[in-house]
């Protein structure tokens, strides 16, 4: 019996280690499998990779996407959906590259930049042309402002791709509630001035005055610094601790913490309670004027972002560009077919109608099959239009820390914003922290 | 010899049964443990090219870091809370339709168990708006009373409770349901002799009835515990991704943020590693110290 028992138990270690290399080898086969370069009849597939759901211009990219593939004939591209924007993207990148694969064009988020062109492999879109499309050699020169081409600049200066969807942060205004208070209906005109009119709104209307958005980012919070002339970043080192960056801070400390005139809660239940009437104005990205103008049922119209008195204001582009990361020949010319597709002028116009993006192409809001009309009607999105010249890149600060670097700049926002620490010591804290990360 | 050569046969067949749902286990459960603990002592986030060992290094990172202790008191207040609401309450509950207010106990059992077939993320968002401070119902029912609602989602402590009720609601009504299930397995005539006997419903309820169905209550107890802390995760992940300043993550999802968020993977496995640890401890707590006590009808 014993020696029985003995037996199975190694029987049983047999089983286990099995199941071990089963396992192991499960892991390792799926690495050899590579980008799929399959075509189905004569064509190419290739992979897009978005993150907009259908209420958010999926459809149009299923539009775009089918429109493309009628009229090419050597390339068929499947959209695929990744749902929780573009840290779901990420995410799912990340899982297909530990598999060994890529899909050949993809929407990487601003925030994302440098942490996606220091792990991932992709074609530079100059590359690209010079390559596989060499007649257009002017294209990118041709299209795009020299701002906003460089806010898909890497650290080291590599154009890790094209931007696409632009979005910039405006201030929107309940006409309603700046009547009901006595205020002028064009809005405050500097940042101190909407410190002023949240006040007289909260003092005269007993409703709030003022919300800033608060996600899963200091996107918004970066653009009030700059608007004060702060740096974020300077040299490749966090640099926001200046009077300038606490001066900006503190303006917006003090109106959630001392005159109690803005809101401090997250991101859609500030805009809910704006579209409910309750908000006097909301500091937030132009992606969000369709939805706004949807649910408002008060007159709402809005401004460009303002800046601090004797400044000039500055904002910090949000959205994605575009990149790619096909590996093989076949697979990059056909990514890059399928881009170029992307930002002719009239699928330019299609996009932005869809999703309240601002084009990233100089002349797509003029021209007569672009946007003209579309402007015409909703005139909300002239208030980014006419910032784009103040454009600047979104922070994405360098190294393998620099998520990390982000989350530090939001758990600082809390710390703020929930009074547990002083704009000043919070703000060095934090400069310090990330300045110790990239070490 | 030939008998011992039948149990061997036996024990092979036996063995053949088990092997199914080893495979699976050791594939889905053992490999992924020991790969977690090989990537806690790396500095690497699973694709970069340059994987660095560090040693113990992220574990000592972890104890260094203040937020450590903060999200490890947080995750144990979820655990209290959540054992009030989805362990305690349906139990009393169950009781209570079993045997003190019998009328309805279908109507009820139907009612309160809708919610768990619900997607958290749909109840979350709801949730998110009936709870809106400004501008949801609630808050405009009290507005008329005159009390305005704190901005929960920003508050420390209030979070947590906010964020257990939203997880409760899907739990409780499946706990609901299994609680009822052994609590109506109490012997009907012991009841009704403690009754007889004048014996206060309190009294019938923790000298009776809780110890004659603790084999269901120690379920429902560890489960709580377990599902608690990953249900939880939805709707942190949906309202406040552990926001404010880490003030409502817990253990599981901080190791996702680390992971999957920031990709500091080995951070985040060696974290994993020490809820293993202290829930591994926890159990056999459980085992030393419950186990021995609790009643199985069937013995």
């Amino acid at each position: 019996m014993m020696k029985a028992k003995s037996k199975m138990s190694g029987l049983l270690c047999l089983l286990i280690i099995g199941a071990l290399i089963f396992a192991l080898s499960g892991c390792a086969s799926s690495n050899g499998s590579g980008a799929n370069t399959a075509s189905s009849g004569q064509k190419t597939v290739i992979e897009y990779w978005h993150v907009n759901a259908q209420t958010q211009g999926g459809q149009a990219v299923d539009e775009l996407v089918k429109e493309f593939n009628a009229q090419s004939k050597d390339v068929k591209v499947v959209a695929k959906f990744n749902p929780d924007m573009y840290k779901g993207l990420m995410q799912n990148l990340q899982a297909e590259k530990a598999a060994g694969k890529t899909p050949a064009l993809v929407q990487i988020g601003w925030a994302y930049l440098d942490y996606f062109s220091n792990n991932f492999s992709y074609l530079d879109p100059n590359e690209a042309i010079q390559k596989y499309d060499p007649t257009s050699k002017s294209f990118l020169k041709d299209n795009f402002l020299p701002n906003v081409l460089d806010l898909a600049k890497t650290s080291k200066g590599k154009q890790a791709g094209i931007p696409y969807s632009l979005s910039t942060p405006i201030l929107y205004l309940n006409k309603d509630i700046l009547k009901q208070a006595g205020l002028s209906q064009d809005g405050p005109k500097t940042w101190q001035d909407v410190q002023q009119f949240a006040k007289t709104i909260k003092d005269k209307t007993q409703k709030y005055g003022f919300y800033m958005q608060e996600p899963g980012d200091t996107w918004a919070q970066q653009a009030l610094m700059l608007s004060n002339g702060a740096k974020i970043i300077d040299h490749g080192k966090a640099a926001f601790d200046s009077p300038e960056g606490v001066q900006a801070y503190q303006l917006y400390a003090d109106m959630v913490l001392k005159d109690k005139s803005a809101l401090h809660v997250p991101w859609d239940q500030g805009v809910t309670a704006f579209i409910n009437g309750n908000v006097g104005m909301l500091y937030t990205t132009v992606a969000q004027m369709s939805n706004i103008e949807k649910g408002a049922k008060f007159n709402v119209s809005s401004i460009p972002s303002p800046p601090f008195v004797g400044k000039q204001p500055k904002v910090p582009a949000g959205g994605s560009f575009l990149a790619i990361t096909a590996q093989t020949e076949a697979q990059q010319k056909a990514a890059w077919e399928f881009e170029k597709f992307l930002y002719g002028v009239k699928s330019m116009a299609t996009w932005t109608e869809a999703t309240g993006y601002v084009p990233p192409r100089k002349d797509v809001a003029t021209a007569k099959d672009g946007l003209k009309d579309f402007v015409a009607k909703n005139p909300m999105i002239n208030s980014a239009l006419v910032q784009m010249g103040k454009a600047v890149p979104w922070t994405s600060f360098p190294g393998n820390s620099g998520l990390q670097a982000e989350q530090t700049m939001i758990d600082t926002r809390d710390k703020i914003l929930g009074g547990q620490a002083s704009v000043a010591s919070a703000l060095k804290d934090a400069q310090q922290q990330i300045n110790q990360l990239q070490k | 010899m030939g008998k011992a050569l039948l149990i061997h046969k036996n024990q092979i067949i036996a063995y053949l049964f088990i092997v199914p749902s080893l495979v699976i286990f050791s594939l889905f459960l053992i490999w992924p443990g020991i790969y977690t603990i090989y990537l806690s002592f790396l500095n690497w986030n699973l694709i970069s090219p340059d994987k660095e060992f560090v040693g113990f290094g992220n574990y000592v990172a972890l104890f260094q870091d203040p937020n450590t202790y903060k999200i490890l008191i947080n995750t144990f207040a979820y655990i209290v809370i959540l054992l009030m609401l989805n362990c305690f309450l349906p139990y009393v509950l169950s009781f209570i339709l079993e045997y003190v207010i019998t009328k309805g106990k279908n109507f009820y059992k139907k009612v309160i168990f809708l919610p768990s077939i619900i997607s958290l993320v749909v109840g979350s968002m709801l949730y998110v708006w009936i709870l809106n401070p400004v501008s949801g119902p609630v808050a405009v029912l009290f507005k008329m009373l005159g009390i305005s609602l704190p901005f929960w989602s920003n508050t420390n402590g209030l979070v947590i409770v906010v964020l257990s009720l939203i997880t409760s609601w899907k739990v409780f009504g499946y706990n609901f349901i299994v609680l009822l299930a052994g609590v109506s397995n109490v012997p009907r005539g012991v009841i009704e002799a403690a009754r007889l006997d004048n014996i206060p419903l309190h009294k019938i309820f923790f000298q009776i009835v809780l110890p004659m169905s603790s084999a269901t209550g120690i379920y429902v107890f560890i489960m709580t515990i377990v599902q608690g802390l990953q249900y939880v995760f939805t709707p942190v992940s949906v309202i406040t991704q552990g926001g404010p300043n880490y003030a409502s993550s817990n253990l599981i999802y901080h190791s996702y943020q680390d992971a999957f968020v920031l990709y500091k993977t080995g951070q985040s496995a060696a974290l994993s590693t020490m809820t293993l640890l202290l829930f591994v401890l926890l159990l056999f707590l459980e085992f030393k110290f419950v186990e021995k006590r609790v009643y199985y009808a069937s013995k």
